[in-house]
């Protein structure tokens, strides 16, 4: 089928074509914090300012915050209730790095457990993805697989032209949902081409490179080099906003709360930054900072590809521009030595 | 050793699997200062006789508006009454248990995380080896081998704790002691007036009795230090890495593999474990246990 084009001036009006099926989420400054917030109705002025949002669209799929379920307790004991099922969601604008970063932590929440909670939200949303015109100097994502206007990760794919954008149907949901959606022109020979071209140079924009050939390797052979990793994390604060803002950070703690008899277990976000993550009563595998340190760079570029077969990371490059001193994971994955200086 | 899907998704509440099953407390046995068991049954008179599990696993255990946490399943599969788990008091969810009393209701999901290899260890020579609070997990094994007692060889016990104050599950250790079928020692790091077993730690008394490592498998659990200095033992003894086997615990939330924090490199120990044989330990891409 051939691909459709829609005027910028047009978005508007497609949001809320959509509105009527989907909560359509667009990027938003609205809080101060850039991220995918629910649609106004009106306002188009994210297609001006937009490079990507600094709370990652996987805030859609695992809130900070989300209620897991409700108790109560009356005189024949305790009650518990789930939450209303969430609308169905539709992420106006979403790079296809953070796309990517959903495929890559699935399945974390699919394998042997399912997650109800994220896979219902994954499961009922489509993704539209936004071509990345503008990298960022802190993204990598070409070293990543990622290409900054392309994405097979998505639904739908919009690509700027000039005064339009070429919309591709990349997904059966996306190709369903374009079926629905009428009124939209076709696009024409030039504009693919404008489109490719586009793409292009998109990539070619992204100057940032990360080599991960044999990375792991070299990770599980430097594990047990305490001077390395002490050296790399000697100045990290354990903020944790490298792994709370990366899209493909999803590790989280539960807790109760208990208003009134009204109870409340509730997830929300955690950070292998924080020494408590890991604390016991009698002892923490990871009180020093250089372990937690060594435990984000090698979940990613080690354990994770160990047991889903792909690197937790996407370079969307927020871990490097949001740190509060600098520390950079592509300089610190190029510091790994190439051979074991220490023996296990 | 891994847990397959449809063995556990039987028991979810609601199709969900972090939601707890209504469970009330019904009997509780103060073992130590600080350590006490709870025994407990689900408030679902059907899934009270249809939940089953296998030594070794555990549950993550509510109080509700206080919060969860992971404790293995004490009491053995082959004893279907009632089930049986064991706190400490060291911290928050901790102590909202040792508050509770007969009656009151928690909630429970699992049974999670693999469990001790009963094929493996069956026509083999036994010898368990607990130390402190550690015998929780080994007395479910331990009850579950004597209730089955011809599918096994020898069986030796080597159990010890700081002082005889400190020594858990006394109604075990008497039962135990009394089974001449098997080969049963107490120790305590420390002695008193009155007590007359073995003075000394596990792993040097263990080194004493020196249990033969032909065709028998040693099973672990006490104390980390008590563990790190039982292995060098029994390698001297002949016993090789596959024969050893262990339980490992770290702070766990989920208790499912999701949530990120119990992993020692790239296993989850309530995913993977919490079961290992120092084969497997030593094997972990981390040192980080």
């Amino acid at each position: 089928m051939a691909n459709k084009k829609i005027n910028k001036k047009d978005i508007a009006k497609l949001l809320n074509k959509w509105s009527q099926e989907f909560a359509v989420f667009v990027p938003s400054r609205e809080s101060g914090v850039a991220e995918m917030a629910k649609w106004d109705g009106k306002d188009t002025g994210f297609l001006d300012w937009y490079r990507n949002t600094i709370v990652p669209p996987k805030a859609n799929f695992l809130p900070q915050m989300e209620e897991m379920f409700r108790f109560q307790k009356d005189k024949e004991g305790y009650k518990i209730e789930l939450p209303p099922d969430g609308a169905k969601q539709l992420i106006f604008g979403i790079r296809p790095c953070d796309a990517r970063a959903m495929a890559i932590i699935d399945p974390n929440f699919k394998e042997l457990y399912q997650d109800p909670y994220y896979l219902s939200r994954r499961n009922s949303a489509v993704l539209v993805g936004l071509g990345c015109m503008n990298p960022s100097e802190s993204c990598f994502c070409t070293s990543m697989g990622v290409s900054p206007a392309e994405s097979k990760d998505v639904d739908l794919m919009l690509t700027d032209i000039g005064d339009e954008f070429l919309i591709e149907e990349v997904s059966d949901k996306g190709r369903k949902l374009m079926a629905k959606t009428t009124g939209l022109k076709g696009a024409t020979k030039n504009d693919e081409a404008k489109a490719k071209e586009a793409k292009k140079t998109a990539y070619d924009k992204v100057t940032r490179k990360l080599d991960t050939e044999g990375i792991a390797d070299k990770l599980q052979a430097s594990f047990d080099d305490e001077e390395f990793w002490e050296k790399i994390a000697a100045k990290c604060i354990s903020c944790g906003i490298c792994t709370l803002l990366c899209p493909t950070c999803y590790c989280f703690d539960i807790n109760d709360e208990l208003v009134r008899q009204q109870g409340t277990r509730f997830r929300n976000w955690d950070s292998c930054g924080f020494p408590v993550y890991t604390k016991m009563p009698m002892e923490n595998p990871r009180a020093e900072k250089w372990r937690r340190v060594r435990q984000k760079v090698c979940h990613k570029f080690e354990f994770y590809p160990m047991n889903f077969d792909v690197i937790a990371c996407t370079g969307c490059g927020r871990c490097i521009r949001l740190c509060p001193v600098n520390l950079d994971i592509t300089q610190v994955l190029e510091s790994v030595p190439a051979k074991a200086r220490v023996r296990k | 050793m891994t847990a397959t899907d449809t063995k556990h998704q039987r028991f979810f509440a609601q199709n969900n699997v972090y939601l707890p099953h209504i469970a009330v407390i019904e009997k509780i046995i103060e073992e130590t200062p600080g350590v006490r068991t709870f025994h407990f049954n689900f408030k679902d008179k059907k899934l009270q006789k249809e939940f089953s599990f296998e030594s070794g696993q555990f549950g993550e255990y509510s109080v509700f508006g206080i919060g969860e946490a992971p404790f293995c399943i004490s009491s053995s599969p082959t004893h279907r009454h009632h089930l049986e788990f064991v706190v400490q008091k060291v911290g928050r969810v901790t102590n909202a248990l040792h508050r509770l009393g007969v009656g009151a209701e928690i909630g429970f999901r699992g049974p999670y995380g693999n469990s001790f290899p009963l094929d493996f260890l069956k026509g083999k020579n036994l010898v368990f080896v607990g130390g402190g609070i550690g015998l929780a997990p080994l007395r479910s094994l331990i009850w579950n081998v004597i209730d089955n007692r011809k599918k096994y060889k020898n069986i030796d016990i080597v159990y010890g704790a700081r002082t005889p104050a400190d020594l858990c599950f006394q109604y075990d250790l008497d039962a135990w002691g009394k089974d001449k079928s098997i080969k049963f020692v107490t120790t305590v790091d420390r002695g008193d007036e009155s007590w007359k077993g073995k003075v000394g730690v596990v792993p040097k008394i263990l080194e004493e009795i020196a249990p033969s490592a032909k065709n028998a498998v040693a099973i672990v659990c006490g104390p980390p230090i008590m563990i790190r200095f039982t292995f060098p033992v029994l390698t001297k003894l002949g016993f090789t890495p596959e024969q050893m086997l262990t339980t490992l615990e770290k702070r766990m939330k989920c208790g499912i593999g999701k949530c990120g924090r119990c992993n020692i490199g790239n296993i989850y120990v309530c995913r993977d474990g919490p079961v290992f044989s120092y084969a497997q330990i030593k094997n972990f891409v981390s040192s980080e246990y």
